[in-house]
Order: structure tokens, then sequence, then C-alpha cells
């Protein structure tokens, strides 16, 4: 009798579904998906579709960050390409805003690929602030588009057979199916030789050269892929919000981004970053708006506004420091401990 | 287009980039000691301004200005051993991270503490005019301020024999260890010195224009001065920083019809100008990778 699930074929152990817990959450996941709209209605309804948007957006970084370890702090600009791409072509060109979601995502994976030509040069620190110089300019590129602040999509351009996708239900089930194709390629990416090859550029790039992988490619695809996925994730915010302006894509989303990834679990491209946006966005956006009338009404007020950026930051070191794998480690570990309990090792 | 305008921009740029380079100066060194960049440093430059503020409330301006600088020391000794050091052999980016994850946690406090305010610090004010160019004394203190700082802890650093053992630790940390220089007391003293420097350069930037949110900008946009004199290089910050603050003023004044408020933007271009045609800076040392 084995203690344990063995796998005896190659093909099981680079199976998606491989535990029973795979199965059953497999199971719960998509029934809660499926039918949350029965009973997450309005603002938790948005709650729902603002962390498909983010999910998609902090898998992206994963791949960047987690798989092939380039740091890039400009994830929220790729995200705001994404955004003013269905934003302008739906007002200047009035193309439908729903079938522009795939066009925003080819633009940002375009603006993604030129983040990554410092990258063939440079490592690390450098990169980070290659990124960091990107992401200042292209907010200041956005502040130029349009100076008075907001871009306001056409209504008439969110519609598809006389369906209303701009918010709701059917806003809810174009996410959920663009969430759900974009996570099954990014774990297949991931697990297949791809990913194989950006995670041996990420612990050691001479190392992976020597084998044959080609690093430059494996690198221009990393950012390519991540910008992609920035992207589509920026239109399908463009169609979620009234308007579009440069504030929703400063640096402090992409700081956000970036601890959602490292928070979650850098390198574990879908449950890491899920746990995080998980963290990072619902449950603290849900912290936050019922704490701040409390804060509000002690007269601190000024907490109420701090208390995100000292949050965030706590966070991001403390993980970096003390759990560099992320909460999915912690998890594993309490699975671990139950697994084995009463009688550990 | 008047001289005199180019001329008063012109100064007024090297003005800033004076206060520019003594920031740069804190990540160079901490880069030299480290190999990283250490993201927190910003965020000193702007704690120091708001607890000079603040303690100027209740007490006199030397005794703000002293516990700002205090402050700034303090905070940067207290990320080398709570982050950097546990983070020593790491890959860069965890300590890249996680320095972002302090100027976070700082920026929030030091909002939290100092209210966000804008304000101005208790310094006497007069106007003098020399040819076409207005100088308030405030410019002057934050002038001769900063240069002289700049050249003490420069000269600090190649004339003695603290700076010496610094190079050393700066160069080869086990072969500075082997001859017996006391190598974490000096990562320690170099991530002091970068507080120090942070401290400063907050507290003339606070001078010079006012107590803002806006101060944390105006350091991260030092990292270009930074990075085009090359992250190792200490005295090329002089030149980095000067080559910046006039490019600002200059940028802002030619070009500001066409590209309303480039001139602050210019830096990042000039950041990715250098990373892209001469990534280790005009006086840094090539760093050539052995397998």
């Amino acid at each position: 009798m084995p203690a344990g699930v063995f796998k005896e074929t190659y093909r099981a152990d680079m199976a998606h579904l491989r535990y029973p817990i795979h199965y059953a959450g497999l199971l719960i996941g998509s029934v809660l998906a499926l039918t949350a709209p029965l009973y997450l209605k309005g603002y938790y309804l948005d709650q729902a579709i603002l962390f498909m948007i983010f999910l998609i957006a902090a898998v992206g970084l994963n791949i960047t960050l987690g798989l092939a370890g380039l740091v890039s702090l400009a994830h929220a600009a790729l995200m705001g390409a994404g955004a003013y791409t269905v934003a302008l072509l739906a007002l200047k060109a009035g193309v439908n805003a729903i079938l522009a979601i795939p066009l925003a995502g080819l633009a940002a994976a375009g603006l993604g690929f030129i983040l990554s030509l410092p990258s063939f040069k440079l490592k690390g620190y450098y990169l980070a602030m290659a990124s960091l110089a990107a992401q200042f300019i292209l907010e200041y590129i956005y502040s130029l588009i349009a100076p008075e602040q907001y871009i306001s999509i056409p209504f008439e351009t969110k519609e598809i057979a006389g369906i209303f996708f701009g918010e709701g239900i059917p806003l809810y089930y174009l996410a959920l199916a663009i969430t759900i194709v974009l996570l099954l390629a990014a774990a297949n990416i991931a697990r297949g030789s791809l990913g194989r090859a950006m995670k041996a550029v990420r612990d050691n790039d001479v190392a992976a050269e020597i084998v044959g992988i080609n690093v430059t490619m494996t690198k221009a695809l990393a950012f390519t892929i991540g910008g992609f996925y920035a992207g589509v994730a920026g239109g399908l915010y463009a169609l979620y919000s009234a308007g579009v302006g440069w504030e929703g894509f400063t640096l402090l989303v992409s700081i956000e981004l970036l601890g959602m990834v490292l928070i979650g679990g850098p390198g574990r491209v879908v449950w890491g970053s899920m746990l995080g946006v998980l963290v990072l966005k619902t449950g603290w956006t849900n912290l936050e708006s019922s704490l701040n009338p409390l804060l509000t009404g002690m007269g601190l007020d000024i907490i109420a506004s701090t208390a995100k950026y000292i949050v965030l930051g706590t966070l991001i070191a403390v993980f970096i420091i003390l759990e560099p794998e992320g909460l999915i480690a912690v998890l594993r570990r309490i699975k671990e401990y139950l697994r084995l309990w009463p009688y550990s090792y | 287009m008047d001289a005199g305008l180019i001329i008063e921009s012109t100064f007024r740029g090297i003005t800033i980039g004076v206060i520019y380079s003594m920031i740069a100066l804190g990540f160079n060194i901490v880069y030299r000691v480290n190999k990283s960049i250490n993201f927190a440093h910003p965020v000193i430059v702007l704690m120091a301004a708001y607890v000079a503020l603040v303690v100027s409330y209740n007490h006199s301006p030397l005794v703000a200005y002293i516990a700002a600088i205090a402050s700034g020391i303090v905070a940067s000794i207290a990320v080398e051993r709570l982050v950097a050091r546990p983070l020593l052999g790491r890959p860069p980016i965890a300590l890249i991270g996680a320095t972002l994850g302090v100027y976070y946690l700082v920026k929030g406090v030091t909002i939290t503490i100092g209210g966000g305010e804008t304000a101005s610090l208790p310094l006497p004010y007069k106007l003098y005019r020399l040819g076409p160019i207005n100088l308030g004394f405030n410019d002057i203190v934050a002038l001769v301020g900063s240069l002289t700082a700049l050249l003490v802890i420069i000269l600090l650093h190649k004339k003695t024999r603290l700076g010496s053992a610094m190079r050393a630790v700066a160069e080869d940390v086990e072969g500075a260890a082997a001859y017996g220089i006391p190598v974490r007391r000096l990562m320690v003293l170099s991530w002091a010195l970068a507080g120090l420097v942070g401290a400063l350069g907050g507290i003339f930037l606070a001078v010079k224009n006012q107590v803002s949110v806006e101060l944390e900008f105006y350091a991260i946009r030092a990292l270009a001065a930074s990075l085009l004199a090359g992250l190792d290089s200490m005295g090329g910050v002089i030149v980095g920083g000067i080559i910046l603050g006039v490019a600002e003023e200059l940028g802002g004044l030619f070009l500001d019809d066409y590209l309303p408020g480039i001139g602050y933007d210019l830096a990042f271009f000039i950041l990715l100008l250098v990373l892209f045609v001469k990534p280790y800076g005009l006086f840094g040392t090539e760093r050539i990778e052995r397998v």
C-alpha cells in the first residue's frame, strides 16, 4: 500500500490535474465561477470582474518576472497601452470595443517586445531601471494623449448583438471566458519547453545558453507574452470602466502587480498569481472599504489614505525576506502538515 | 530666444544639478558595496525633508536639521540591517523588490506623520540679483551646502584610510576581509553615508523648493544622474547631476511648447539612452562577466 500519490509515467507527472485536491478544486471552482452572478450582485460582481482583470495582468507579470526572472516595473504602463488601444480605436475609428481587445493585447505585446530590448544586454537592476524609466515615459505619453484626463468610450461600441458588455453579468462571463483561456495557455507555457527555457534563463543564463537555449529569444518572448496578458487585461479594464485615464496605470499599480506576484508565488504562474491578487486586490479592497469609515470616524483619515502604501510595502519586503516562494509555499507547508498529522517526521 | 533667460535657466539647472549629484551619490555608495540599486533611497530624501518640517514646528531650525540628518542615517542603517543584510547572496531582484517595499512603507509613514503638506522650511528670505540671474538666499544655501558636502564625502573617500578601506570593500569583499578589513562595519558605514547624503539632499531640496510629496520624484530622477556617471563612480556624479539638471531646465525651456511638461520627464529619456548606449556610464568601470 503506497503512502501517498505516485506517478508512474511522465505524462502523469506533467498533467494539469495530478492530485485528488486538483479534481475537487476544479469541480468546486468551475461551479462557483459559473454561478457567481446568482449570488454576487452589483458591487461584489464588479469585484469579481476586477479580480479577473488583475489576475490576467498578474499572470502576465508572473511569466516575465517569475518564470524568466526579468524585472519589469512597467507592467501597469503595458496595461495602459491595452486600455488606450481599445479606447482610441472605439472613440476615433468606431471599432467595437470587445473585438478591439485582442488588438489591445497585440499592441501591448509589441510594446513589451520593445521593453525587452534592454534585457539583451542588461540584467537585474539595470533592467529594473530601464523599465522604471519606461513606466514614467509611458505615463507621460498617456497624459499627452488625453490632457483632459479621461477618454470615454462610446456605449454603442460596447455592444454585440444588442447585449451591452460594459457591465454586470455579460461582462462577467466575457471576462471569465477570456480568463480561462489565458490561464490555461499560461499553465501550458509554464510546463512546456518555453517555460522550462525561461526557468533555465532565470536560474543561470550562461548555462542556459550552453545547453542550446536561445537566451535572447526567450527573454524577448517572456516580455512579449507578459505584455500580451497585460494588454488584454488593460482592454478589459477599458471595457469595464467608464473612462480611461492615465492615473489607472501609474507606478503604484505596477508595484501592486509586482507585489501580487511576489506575495502569491513567483514562478507559480496560475495559482501563485491567483493568491496574490486575492490578497492584494480583493482582500485589500474589502478590508479598506470596511476599515476606512472607522478610521475616518476616529479622525485618522490621513492613515486611511496612506495605509495602502504601508501595508503593500511591508508585505512585499517581508515576503521577499522571509518567504521568497510566496504564499503558495506557505499553503503547501500547511497541506503537508495536515497530511502527516499527527505523526510528522 | 533671450540670452538672459538661457543663462538663468542654465544656472538654475546647475543649482538643482548639484543637489541631484548628492542624491545620486547615495545610490552609488550603496551600489559599490551591495552591487544593487537601493530603491529605498528616494524615500529617505522625502522622509528627511518632512522630519525637518515637523520638528521645526516646535523646535529651533538647527535642531530640526540635525533631527532630519539623524533620521536619514538611522533609516538607512535600519534598511541595511533588516533588509539588505538578510538578502546578501540572493539574486539582485530580491534586493530591488525588498527596497521597493521599504520605499512604499516609509512613504506611507512619512505622509502619515507629515500630513502630506506643502510648506517651506524656516529660513531667512532674501533675493539677490546677479546680472540676469535671480538668486535667493535659499538657492545659495542649497548650492554651497550641497557642493561642500559632496566634496567632503568624495575627499573622505579618496584620501583617507577609511576611504581606502571602503574602496577595498567595494572592489572585492572576500579580499578585503582577508586583509583584516571589517567588511560588515564598513557596509553599515556605507549605508549610513548614503543615508546622510540622502537626508542632506532632502533638506537642500526642501530649502531650494518646498517640502512636498513631489520631492521623492526629484530623488527618483537623480537615478538618471547616477547612471549617467556610472553606478560605481564617485566623483562622476557631479558631472552626471549637473548634466541632468541643465538638461531638465533647458529642455523645459525649449521643448515645452511642443511637449508640455517634458522637462521633468527628460531624466527618464536620458536614463534609457544611457542604458542603451553606454550602460556603465561615463565614468563607470565596465564589468566583464566570467563564466
